[in-house]
């Protein structure tokens, strides 16, 4: 792995001089965004039980023969898929290098464009200049600049309005292997009226440690225009030697609506978070998160629900499991502006602890301006009770299989949110964790 | 029912005045003593020798004011208003006479007004088992009930605490609360003046509760005392306190650092209101030591001041120790009440209970700010935290921040938050039943502190029912 001593992007990363000369400026500054600033301090919450110097790595971007196995995999069953008819589009983006998309033979409803970023900086300029960096820039934060100075390519999807898409798109993001680094971008703009499914699944990276970990840094942008409907479901799946960071924003107009499931599995630091604002009346968002940690794998995710308008509603359930000598760190703010009326916000976090070594850290936060609020928090850790084990036990089910059940019920309210087609991946990802108990 | 509580009302309203002419008086004061205004080396040299202080104290008090300069201030909590303190424009030590009393007739004229306006020898005859009045820097007036100081017990001023029970002091001063612990538990450890020390020998209960008072006279004034609690094996005590000032136009600081040592099988409850005038910062230090089965209880209500900072602590160290924290927040006009609580799980089997309440008004701000922390090798513990906000006012905010971190699976962790306004059913059914609104709401409000007003002595609670009426008064909207 390349160290670069003083962590600065500089001007020979070729991505600064990709594109349009608005986007060439738009990447020089969010260069300088991440040159000039200082790391995030640990004192402040969000970065207590994460080192940003775990993020700081100056690594190759990755190489065409840098992919996993299950890459392939993944892309012919939903290639099937896709000709199928099950799947609107697959999508593969490569490291950023190769963005492919594959449409159902049914193809796309009018007027749906599923393309390269770079493609939609050339076809699509105006699309791109109102909504790239919008949510997610130098000001977010330093690695939210480091990932705007250096996406390679990125996934530019947009439904024009009244349109439906009835089947889910599927994008596949795969990082390349070990000493390597991934920026994963995508914009998604979904017009009035539109309805839309995305399963965004992040793999790859190194499987070895000893052979050097890899690193990966994405965003995401989402605009819901009014009366909108949104889902989107982001599974991260890394191997084991992953550092990876991941910010997801969207903001919601008046009516408009948002589900988003971020399942969480894999790699072994993950720092990520996922921000939705409601900036019109009416927008409701609704995330159910699920995470489970094995071995000594390292999760810090953080929530936001920002009600910038009056008449939205929010609600986030984070489930999360441990194993082994997994930490999760989970932080979640509900605000709730002093000209945003008649709110309502929900925000739960459980935590089921499996044995012993496994850490859980949850900060659920309010910040609450005005009175006419409903508002509540929960959290709860702890492990799975001795009586519901007794009870199964009793009933001729032994210890392990009796943990299994327990553990199939707590997450199956979530599971079964997901798009069918995934839902059988998702079920053995959660049975091969269990396998071991 | 309507008619009780219009009566009740209206007796409550006699006995209601607002709070400049209730506490807010100041009466004019010739000090025996009244240093410079400013923090330095030399004001506290001049505070340890007026005390004629054993050497070690002396060098405790240093020490610990390096450590108040090389500190930062906190970067959380209010920025803002810890940014308005003025350390230099504040007087750290007065003292008001030159001998404390231990009768309250020869408590000099002024002092006593002050205090007679308070209700303080009142109380003493009708229930307390002693009473500490301080007045500035230092314990004026002190008293403890002969059958209790024959069982062994212990209740003096800390200056007091300090001279004639150096050893006690020693061994245990700072050993809950060291002056590195934070920067306003370094400022009060420089230059402490005045508290309670109080030591309970072990197998005694005291049936009655022990009450300090604590009220700053002068502008510009910082009130540092400094309070030390311990229960030996067995033992059972209450003690409480409350504070007032008058109201200035320049800020006032109040920096507490209250230490409580609770040995085995003892119970020690700590209560606490405080109504300081709105232009005091409060930000007070307060943690417990819990030893095997022995129970700490924080009672703590938070009426008044600018600015509050103030997050209870226990230390569950031993197996089977129990603390719980029970607070209210009041937050009026340009209010920021910061409280919270704290509990750390350093040993299996030990159980924890934090129910906080608060209620914003106007642009009264409220945050509760927590943090549960069991650490590796604390089986079977047991924890539940539930915090109520309620939001009267357009411009009120409520912040929740609390913080879980668990390191170990054999728990059980729960957290709950709601935060809500009086709901529009409650008002529409109480004025549907002849209550003017402000009665109704005032209803609600009394209804959703009842958990935390049970919990006080009678006197007490009479007089935070009286305190959220002056608060509530004209709260329409």
């Amino acid at each position: 792995m390349k160290q670069n001593p003083e962590y600065l992007i500089n001007e020979m990363s070729p991505q600064l001089h990709r594109g349009p000369d608005w986007l060439k400026a738009m990447r020089r500054s969010n260069r300088l965004g991440f040159n000039e600033s200082k790391l995030p301090p640990r004192g402040i919450h969000l970065w207590r039980y994460t080192d940003p110097r775990k993020f700081m790595l100056a690594v190759d971007q990755a190489r065409d023969s840098d992919f996993a196995g299950e890459c392939d995999t993944v892309a012919s069953t939903e290639t099937e898929h896709v000709k199928k008819g099950r799947l609107a589009a697959f999508v593969t983006d490569l490291g950023g290098r190769d963005i492919n998309v594959l449409v159902s033979p049914k193809g796309l409803p009018n007027g749906v464009t599923i393309c390269s970023l770079s493609d939609a900086s050339e076809k699509h300029f105006d699309l791109i200049r109102e909504h790239l960096y919008q949510l997610i820039n130098r000001k977010t934060g330093k690695f939210e600049a480091m990932n705007g100075a250096l996406w390679n390519d990125g996934i530019f999807i947009h439904v024009p309005d009244n349109q439906i898409i009835e089947k889910p798109i599927h994008l596949l993001r795969e990082a390349g292997r070990e000493n390597s680094a991934a920026f994963p971008r995508l914009v998604v703009i979904v017009g009035r009226n539109s309805e839309i499914t995305l399963i965004d699944e992040y793999g790859g990276g190194s499987p070895d440690r000893s052979n050097g970990i890899s690193f990966s840094n994405g965003a995401v942008e989402i605009f819901g225009a009014e009366d909108s409907r949104t889902r989107y479901v982001s599974l991260q799946r890394y191997a084991p030697a992953m550092n990876s960071y991941f910010t997801h924003r969207a903001k919601l107009k008046q009516n408009a609506s948002m589900l988003t499931i971020p399942l969480v599995f894999g790699g072994e630091l993950c720092k990520q978070s996922f921000g939705v604002e409601l900036a019109g009346e009416g927008a409701s968002s609704k995330m159910y998160g699920l995470l489970f940690g094995t071995g000594r794998q390292h999760f810090d995710n953080h929530t936001l629900h920002h009600h910038s308008a009056g008449k939205t509603n929010s609600d986030i359930d984070f489930k999360v499991v441990l194993k082994d000598r997994a930490l999760s760190a989970y932080t979640g703010l509900i605000r709730i502006d002093n000209k945003a009326r008649t709110c309502e916000a929900y925000q739960e976090n459980r935590n089921l602890l499996l044995n012993k070594g496994t850490r859980a850290e949850t900060i659920p936060e309010l910040e609450i301006l005005n009175e006419d609020v409903s508002c509540s928090h929960g959290a709860t850790l702890g492990s799975i009770d001795e009586e519901s084990i007794f009870y199964l036990n009793a009933r001729g089910i032994d210890k392990s299989t009796a943990v299994r059940m327990i553990v199939g019920g707590f997450v199956q309210s979530t599971l079964k949110l997901v798009p069918d087609d995934l839902k059988e991946r998702l079920s053995e990802f959660v049975a091969t964790r269990l396998e071991a108990i | 029912m309507s008619e009780s509580i219009q009566r009740q009302n209206k007796d409550l309203q006699a006995l209601n005045q607002d709070y400049a002419s209730k506490y807010g008086f100041h009466d004019p004061v010739d000090y025996f003593h009244k240093g410079a205004k400013g923090l330095s080396h030399e004001v506290v040299e001049m505070i340890s020798r007026m005390k004629k202080e054993p050497s070690w104290m002396a060098e405790k008090r240093h020490e610990a004011l390096d450590i108040f300069y090389s500190k930062p201030m906190p970067n959380w909590g209010n920025n803002d208003l810890l940014g308005e303190i003025d350390f230099d424009n504040i007087y750290y030590f007065m003292k008001p006479i030159e001998q404390q009393q231990d009768n309250w007739d020869d408590v000099p004229e002024y002092i006593k007004k002050t205090f007679d306006r308070l209700g303080i020898p009142e109380a003493e005859k009708n229930f307390l088992g002693g009473v500490s009045a301080q007045y500035e820097s230092e314990v004026v007036y002190h008293s403890l009930r002969e059958d209790l100081a024959k069982q062994g017990i212990i209740f003096l001023d800390m200056d007091s605490g300090l001279r004639e029970h150096e050893e006690l002091v020693h061994e245990y001063f700072g050993s809950v609360i060291p002056s590195a612990d934070n920067k306003f538990a370094a400022l009060n450890t420089a230059v402490w003046s005045g508290g309670s020390f109080l030591y309970v020998p072990p197998g005694i209960d005291v049936k009655v509760p022990l009450q300090a008072y604590f009220r700053i006279n002068a502008e510009n004034m910082g009130q540092f005392e400094r309070t030390l609690i311990i229960a030996d094996k067995g033992s059972r005590l209450h003690y409480i306190e409350g504070c007032t000032a008058p109201v200035y136009s320049t800020n006032s600081l109040h920096t507490a650092v209250v230490e409580l040592r609770a040995h085995e099988d003892s119970y020690i409850r700590y209560t606490t209101i405080q109504n300081w005038s709105r232009n005091i910062f409060n930000l007070v230090t307060k943690r417990a030591s819990a030893y095997k089965n022995a129970t700490i209880e924080w009672v703590d209500g938070n009426l008044g001041s600018r600015l509050t900072m103030k997050y209870p602590c226990v230390n569950l160290l031993e197996e089977g120790a129990k603390g719980e924290i029970l607070s209210v927040a009041f937050a009026g006009i340009d209010q920021h009440q910061d409280a919270g609580a704290k509990m750390i799980h350093a040993a299996p089997n030990t159980s924890s209970r934090i129910t906080s309440k608060s209620i914003s008004k106007d642009n009264g701000r409220a945050s509760y700010r927590g943090l549960i922390k069991i650490h590796k090798g604390a089986e079977n513990c047991k924890v539940s935290v539930e915090c109520d906000a309620l939001l009267i006012g357009d411009d009120a905010r409520s912040d929740t921040y609390p913080t879980m971190e668990v390191d170990n699976d054999q728990v059980s962790v729960e957290h709950e938050a709601r935060v809500s306004k009086v709901a529009e059913e409650q008002l529409f059914y109480l004025t549907s039943r002849g209550l003017s609104e402000d009665d109704a709401r005032l209803l609600i409000v009394n209804g959703f502190m009842e958990p935390f007003t049970k919990e006080l002595p009678l006197e007490y609670a009479v007089e935070l029912n009286r305190l959220i009426q002056l608060e509530m008064e004209g709260s329409i909207g």
